[in-house]
């Protein structure tokens, strides 16, 4: 187990490496500076701005310079909001994502784990009809749809919740951008669960469980349900690791200070090192989860040895 | 259709039709004299969302305006705007005089003007100001204000002066060009008998004469480029001045040569390179606001964050939370504490318009930036008697890229013009009034802007025609170009929805009176500016500009310098034009002739005019002391919060002076 977690630490510099590399050439090869804008400048403070900044350097010194950076885990100063470090906005920003973020996972794992495994249950119902039929809406209305109309009717018709904005956690603003947000990852666990649920409920030693007398609730407690969660942990993994850094969407329509907002402002302002620097922090998580999800596995499944 | 398919569809129309429900008994059933609610914030705050969060706090930085009127409130110059009409009105300046040609400017500040953190503001905070922000370190992206004062340009961008050892004198510019406009009278020795200055009854005593004065009245010296390469490439090309310049040595133009000069402890003096009318009203921009020299060079560029910054203005910085919000409060030590109405600002960075208008109807929001307002939403916000929209000093138009055939014949640039309706397309986007030259129209009281050409497709027709591309009726009414190189011409825009409209409205005119149709092209906003900063596109490109400060210049000087126009078109003539209005000293008959370079402008046709935009943005009746003015800009030390309803605003409030 131990090495098996070494192992797979070790492929993950390099991987991370090589997304830093692309991104890097990305960002160098797209048109536009962080500094242009609709006013047209001279180019003599053009280039004063480029000196400043180190722009003017060869490829491989202001490669190597993002590189170093990478590697002691300082990702230097945006380009744009001057005297701020990138890691000083990371540090300020995920929290916000990873609230919101991990709120409307919680939520969407409860209600989904509870709608699909009553589905699995009462398959062929309405039970189940009803469920997969809201799962369905759910994985088809985009949040940006959803968002606004879950402010239309609880702020701006019933003045039942504020429409936007961050207030710190716990709070009032945090229902709507919670709830837009997990409706998808809800309707997903939620036909996850039952798919999983299915497969388990038919299987030899659910069979056996129920030969033995147990109880029904037992059954489905302790048997099934951990069989039949599989899929969703391993769905947890890149889930959370989205989820945690942020989404541009929810974070726009509910203006958000989180991370998603940021990325998506620093691409379209060319700041360079934010870009790198958020790049890099999500590349992290994400191959960070997915290696918890994988030893969760271990745990779950008795049939999952790592060597 | 799979019924996974059916169920999705009809989940959708379920979903628009609440939507629409909803929004309809939101929106449209509400004959409410104003947009959601009324009732004013419990504290004496004021709630606002200027734009995006801000680059950065330091006034030197940005140059957008979301940011300037963040510095508005945070820091102070000499002059500041006018809340009605823009125009300058003392600030740390109580009061000034200018000498008799507009190219000297004498300020005396007020003594009781303070830090933030309660240290005494005098005039060496301005001298270093100035030369600060000129610094090529400071990279500042506004420095193209400020090139007017005497070797500015020469200090930011490292130039240096040719000196002879032996007797110590400079070489000075004039003597190697022949089209140099004439020295003003600032770049005159100083001649007693002549009066430079008008005998000003506020002033009892003479400004002091000193050493730096008088070697800022001597004519202009002959600056050559700082690096060893663009300096040996400029003596290559000119035989004369590489003689002259023979065994000189070179000196680099010190901060100290900067013509800004601290007379006493509370008189400034700016000496400018050239006649300079309008260069009071440029005095309230950003960029000449004064900076803590202590707190600069103490924290270097991090300065202005909220841990370290020192300001000056009404207001001081109370917590700033980066995309979050950003707290302001009455300054205790600001001059004119006393008359600062509101204890708290709150700017809110929000870049959604639609959550702009949610927040402001819910009553979170006391009012919004200019063209918050949606598109989809005028319609309703127009009838409103919180919605702004009074003139604004900026213009919208068509870039022409000059240099690309065909459009670089200016008949057929002059054809694209006329085929336009303009009159219909202001109609169609309902908050802009049509134009037809480069100046947004009535703005500046006093100057008869000329008259473009209007709509007129026949005429279009025909010098299409003349420039080689006959236009022919065909049977069914509508017309034809085909010798037109449409592979050669495009017409390229931002993207963003409202951009593809109008792009796909000029797309249509265009097709229906000449017969043409244009391809369009939309690209990311960064990706555009290259493609308009690099002339890397071809035909046309969408434009706008707002106006720097109150005076036509501000637009007519986008051709100033050719490269930075977008169109390539560069004339000589026209620069010529412009140099003599500014040595005008008669305000009447310097109008007239920026007025005859404008129409030279636009008899070229380097550019389509198409609109002046009105601002747009709305405020709640309870918000006094903020107007709808040109340039969306307010100092916030005039608003206040009304409590008594009979006092409200109902309405636009008036520009006119009270």
């Amino acid at each position: 187990m131990f090495r098996f977690i070494v192992r797979r630490l070790l492929i993950t510099i390099p991987t991370i490496l090589v997304v830093i590399s692309i991104t890097w050439v990305l960002i160098k090869l797209a048109p536009g500076n962080f500094y242009s804008g609709e006013k047209q400048l001279p180019p003599a403070i053009e280039k004063a701005i480029r000196e400043k900044y180190g722009l003017d350097k060869p490829w491989y010194q202001q490669y190597g310079k993002t590189m170093w950076g990478i590697v002691r885990l300082d990702f230097g100063t945006s380009l744009r909001y001057q005297g701020q470090s990138v890691n000083t906005i990371i540090k300020r920003s995920l929290p916000v994502s990873a609230a919101v973020g991990i709120l409307a996972y919680l939520l969407a794992l409860v209600v989904g784990v509870t709608a699909g495994s009553i589905a699995a249950l009462k398959q062929n119902t309405k039970w189940d009809y009803g469920s997969m039929a809201l799962a369905m809406l759910g994985i088809s209305v985009p949040n940006f749809v959803l968002g606004p109309i879950l402010v239309l009717i609880f702020s701006l018709s019933l003045y039942w919740l504020p429409p936007s904005r961050w207030e710190g956690f716990p709070s009032r603003n945090l229902v709507l951008p919670v709830l837009t947000l997990s409706a998808l990852y809800m309707a997903y666990i939620a036909r996850l669960t039952r798919a999983g649920m299915l497969e388990v409920l038919r299987s030899d030693y659910i069979r056996t469980a129920r030969a033995k007398g147990l109880s029904e609730r037992d059954v489905v407690i302790r048997h099934a349900l951990r069989g039949g969660l599989m899929p969703v942990v391993s769905y947890t993994g890149p889930a959370l690791a989205f989820l945690l850094t942020g989404t541009v969407v929810v974070e726009r329509i509910f203006a958000l200070p989180g991370l998603g907002n940021y990325f998506i402002q620093a691409s379209l302002n060319r700041d360079e090192p934010l870009i790198i620097g958020i790049v890099a922090f999500i590349a992290i998580t994400l191959l960070l989860m997915n290696l918890l999800v994988d030893i969760a596995y271990a745990y779950l499944d008795p049939r999952v040895r790592y060597q | 259709m799979s019924s996974g398919k059916f169920r999705q569809i009809l989940g959708l129309v379920l979903l628009a039709s609440l939507a629409c429900s909803s929004y309809s008994c939101t929106v449209a059933s509400s004959n409410e004299e104003f947009f959601g609610s009324t009732t004013p914030p419990q504290r004496n705050i004021f709630r606002y969302v200027t734009g995006d969060e801000p680059e950065s706090l330091d006034p030197a930085i940005s140059n957008g305006q979301p940011e300037a009127r963040l510095y508005m409130a945070l820091f102070e110059g000499l002059v500041e705007y006018n809340p009605k009409t823009l125009n300058p009105e003392p600030a740390l300046a109580e009061r000034w005089h200018k000498n008799n040609d507009s190219s000297e400017f004498t300020f005396h500040l007020r003594t009781n003007g303070r830090w933030s953190n309660g240290d005494p503001i005098d005039a060496n905070d301005f001298v270093y100001t100035f030369r600060r922000n000129l610094a090529k370190e400071t990279a500042s992206r506004n420095v193209y204000l400020m090139a007017y004062i005497k070797y500015a340009q020469d200090y930011n961008q490292q130039r240096v002066f040719v000196r002879d050892p032996k007797t110590g004198e400079f070489l000075l510019a004039r003597d190697f060009s022949e089209d140099l406009p004439p020295e003003p009278l600032a770049g005159f020795p100083i001649d007693p008998a002549k009066s430079e200055y008008l005998p000003d009854p506020n002033e009892t005593t003479p400004d002091a004469d000193t050493a730096f004065h008088q070697q800022m009245h001597t004519p202009a010296r002959l600056t050559l480029p700082g690096d060893e390469k663009s300096r040996a490439k400029l003596l290559g090309a000119n035989a004369g001045l590489k003689a002259a310049v023979e065994g000189k040595e070179f000196v680099k133009v010190a901060a100290e040569d900067i013509g800004v000069e601290a007379v006493d402890k509370y008189t400034v003096r700016i000496s400018l390179v050239q006649q300079a009318p309008f260069f009071l009203g440029l005095l309230a921009h950003q960029v000449f606001r004064a900076v803590p020299r202590k707190a600069v060079e103490q924290f270097g560029t991090k300065w202005a964050l909220a841990e370290h910054i020192v300001s000056c203005g009404p207001f001081k910085v109370k917590a700033w939370k980066p995309y979050d919000q950003l707290v302001l409060e009455r300054d205790p030590m600001y001059w004119d504490a006393a008359n600062v109405k509101l204890d708290e600002l709150y700017f809110y960075p929000i870049l959604d318009n639609s959550t702009v208008m949610n927040m402001y109807k819910v009553g979170e929001l006391d009012a919004m930036y200019n063209h918050a307002v949606p598109n989809a939403w005028l319609h309703i916000m127009r009838t409103k008697k919180d919605y702004m929209n009074r003139a604004e000093a900026a213009i919208e138009y068509l870039i022409i890229n000059t240099t690309k055939p065909p459009l670089n014949n200016t008949k057929v640039r002059k054809a694209f013009n006329l085929a336009i309706n303009k009159e219909a397309y202001a109609e169609w986007r309902r908050i802009v009034k049509p134009l037809t030259a480069f100046t947004p129209e009535g703005m500046f009281a006093g100057y008869e802007q000329p008259k473009g050409a209007t709509f007129n497709a026949a005429e279009a027709r025909r010098l299409l025609g003349e420039a080689g591309y006959p236009v022919a009726q065909n049977s069914d009414g509508s017309f034809s170009c085909p010798t037109f190189p449409v592979g050669d011409v495009e017409f390229i825009y931002n993207s963003q929805a409202a951009n593809k409209a109008v792009a796909e409205w000029f797309q249509a005119q265009w097709k229906q009176n000449l017969g043409i149709t244009i391809p369009l092209r939309n690209m990311e906003w960064k990706t555009f500016l290259e493609a308009k900063e690099k002339l890397d596109f071809k035909g046309f490109a969408r434009g706008s500009w707002g106006a720097d400060y109150m005076d036509p210049f501000t637009f007519l000087s986008l051709f100033y310098t050719g490269g930075e126009s977008g169109t390539g078109w560069e004339d000589p003539k026209y620069i010529k034009m412009l140099d003599e209005a500014n040595r005008t000293l008669d305000e009447k008959q310097r109008y007239h002739l920026l007025a005859e370079a404008e129409k030279y402008l636009i008899e070229n046709q380097p550019i389509i005019p198409i609109d002046s935009p009105s601002v747009n943005w709305m405020k709640k009746p309870y918000v006094k002391g903020m107007y709808p003015n040109p340039g969306s800009l307010f100092p916030w030390k005039y608003v206040y919060i009304e409590r008594d309803r009979a006092k409200w605003d109902y309405g636009m409030p008036s520009l006119d002076a009270e």
